[in-house]
């Protein structure tokens, strides 16, 4: 991913609506008694976008903002959507991504995986308490309601930030190079003749 | 940068959980929260009718298998009604003969704020709600909160225009509570992680007996000896016991159904002030 001034703008205000959606929007759904982690889901869309480190970065900003905006203990969001951010970056490094089904796929495991994090990391700051059972099927139904979202929310995303992705915008640019290079060789041929 | 960004959580994470209510970060993080305030109640009100839509389809499904519920329990909140207006006639009056305010719906003493909820928290553990009103309206840490069905939890942290609520279904947060009957049996009620439906009382004694359908209230309890007292006021309805069982130990656990919906909370009352409490008003 190009990152320009206009893109971390847009990478920014993405952040932002997506923060206030889920506080605001998405928290309050309640889909077989489980609310989606609407963040989560575009974090690991823009990492599987933009690679390992756009990830990481946009998830520990995420993560900040979401404990600001809900008042919880800093950096416990952060350090779960970054390890998605990450993840789903890494997985875009090493493979081809030829279908919204991969990135939904990767999308909904992350999402797993975050919530067993969330979960995980307030049972151990500040939580004594014993656990219900119900904690694991609620975070499969998480998995599997960010597997859904990501369907629309990865074209969406990737129609966001289309200009600044290198696969994207590389046949653009190959095509304005190509143009000049093919009308010097026919001006080249003409000169022969 | 990974290595940065997951130091730097950490840094974060210890500083913020060690420090006090009064540190730098926590005032930081309460002064973006201010600015961000405005922003979360434009979203929660222009997002209100998608989200009115969609609980009107659950609501309208649900509702299918709820009728017969709805006859049975009908027939019982009447015969408690009735016993009721007779407690509501002889507390008007005592509370006539005392010359208090008959008008006043919150407890004694107590100036409500009344608050619409702007966030709620998507954690499985964790249950708390962000309200739109903050220390400039007179909000302060611990007061207690609660909505028309009984109480709804305690504020934590306080913008001065915003505070975040700790419901009861919140496993960090224990309520002192007492068995509505009189000289009714004490004890905590408290949530499990990942069940936020169901509370579970835990009773001092194993001698008092309790039966399903008995109300719970707050203990509101105080002790100027320890200076120590309760969060809550006395008297709040938290919940009915749908589950009671002996036990072989020297209490008893039984399961309390709360009264608040807390899912479909959208404006909350808070209460300011009130008299002072030992080891609270400080």
């Amino acid at each position: 991913m190009i990152l320009t001034r206009w893109i971390n703008l847009r990478l920014g205000a993405i952040v932002l609506a997506a923060v206030l959606l889920q506080v605001t929007f998405f928290s309050y759904l309640l889909i077989f008694g489980v609310s989606p982690d609407f963040v989560v889901v575009v974090v690991s869309v823009i990492g599987l976008l933009g690679g390992a480190v756009i990830g990481a970065v946009t998830g520990f900003a995420a993560g900040l903002l979401l404990d600001v905006a809900l008042l919880e203990t800093l950096g416990v969001s952060s350090l779960v959507l970054l390890s998605v951010g990450y993840l789903a970056g890494r997985y875009r490094e090493s493979f081809e991504i030829d279908s919204v089904f991969a990135p939904a796929a990767v999308t909904g495991a992350l999402a797993l995986l975050a919530s067993a994090g969330f979960t995980t990391l307030q049972l151990t700051l500040d939580v004594d308490t014993s656990v219900s059972g119900s904690v694991v099927t609620d975070s499969i139904v998480k998995g599997l309601l960010a597997f859904l979202l990501a369907y629309p929310m990865y074209p969406l995303i990737r129609r966001a930030l289309r200009p600044a992705l290198v696969l994207e915008g590389a046949p653009a640019r190959q095509s304005t190079r190509t143009a000049p290079a093919s009308r010097m060789r026919r001006s080249v041929a003409g000169g022969v003749r | 940068m990974l290595v940065g960004l997951i130091v730097g959580s950490l840094i974060l994470l210890s500083a913020h959980f060690s420090e006090a209510e009064s540190g730098p970060l926590h005032v930081i993080q309460r002064a973006t929260a201010t600015v961000l305030s405005p922003l979360e109640t434009v979203a929660n009100a222009a997002l209100k009718p998608v989200r009115d839509l969609i609980d009107w389809f659950d609501e309208t499904w649900e509702a299918r298998g709820e009728n017969e519920d709805l006859k049975e329990e009908l027939a019982e909140v009447r015969t408690r009604l009735a016993e009721a207006e007779t407690a509501n006639a002889e507390n008007e009056d005592l509370r006539g003969l005392l010359d208090l305010d008959k008008d006043e719906l919150a407890p004694y003493g107590f100036e409500p704020v009344t608050a619409r909820v702007i966030t709620r928290t998507p954690s499985l553990v964790n249950a708390t709600v962000g309200v739109n009103a903050g220390s400039a309206d007179g909000v302060e840490v611990d007061d207690a909160v609660v909505a028309a069905d009984g109480l709804v939890g305690r504020v934590t942290q306080v913008t001065s225009t915003s505070a975040q609520v700790q419901l009861i279904t919140d496993p960090r947060n224990g309520v002192s509570v007492a068995v509505a009957v009189p000289d009714g049996p004490q004890g905590i009620v408290s949530a499990t992680a990942g069940d936020p439906e169901e509370l579970t009382l835990e009773i001092f004694s194993n001698d008092d007996e309790v039966s399903d359908d008995q109300y719970v209230v707050t203990a509101g309890w105080a002790d100027p000896a320890t200076e120590l007292s309760s969060a809550y006021p006395p008297n709040i309805a938290v919940g009915a016991i749908t589950e009671s069982s002996s036990s072989e130990f020297d209490f008893q656990q039984v399961t309390v159904d709360p009264f608040v919906n807390f899912q479909e909370l959208t404006h909350v009352q808070i209460l300011t002030g009130g008299p002072e409490r030992p080891g609270i008003d400080e």
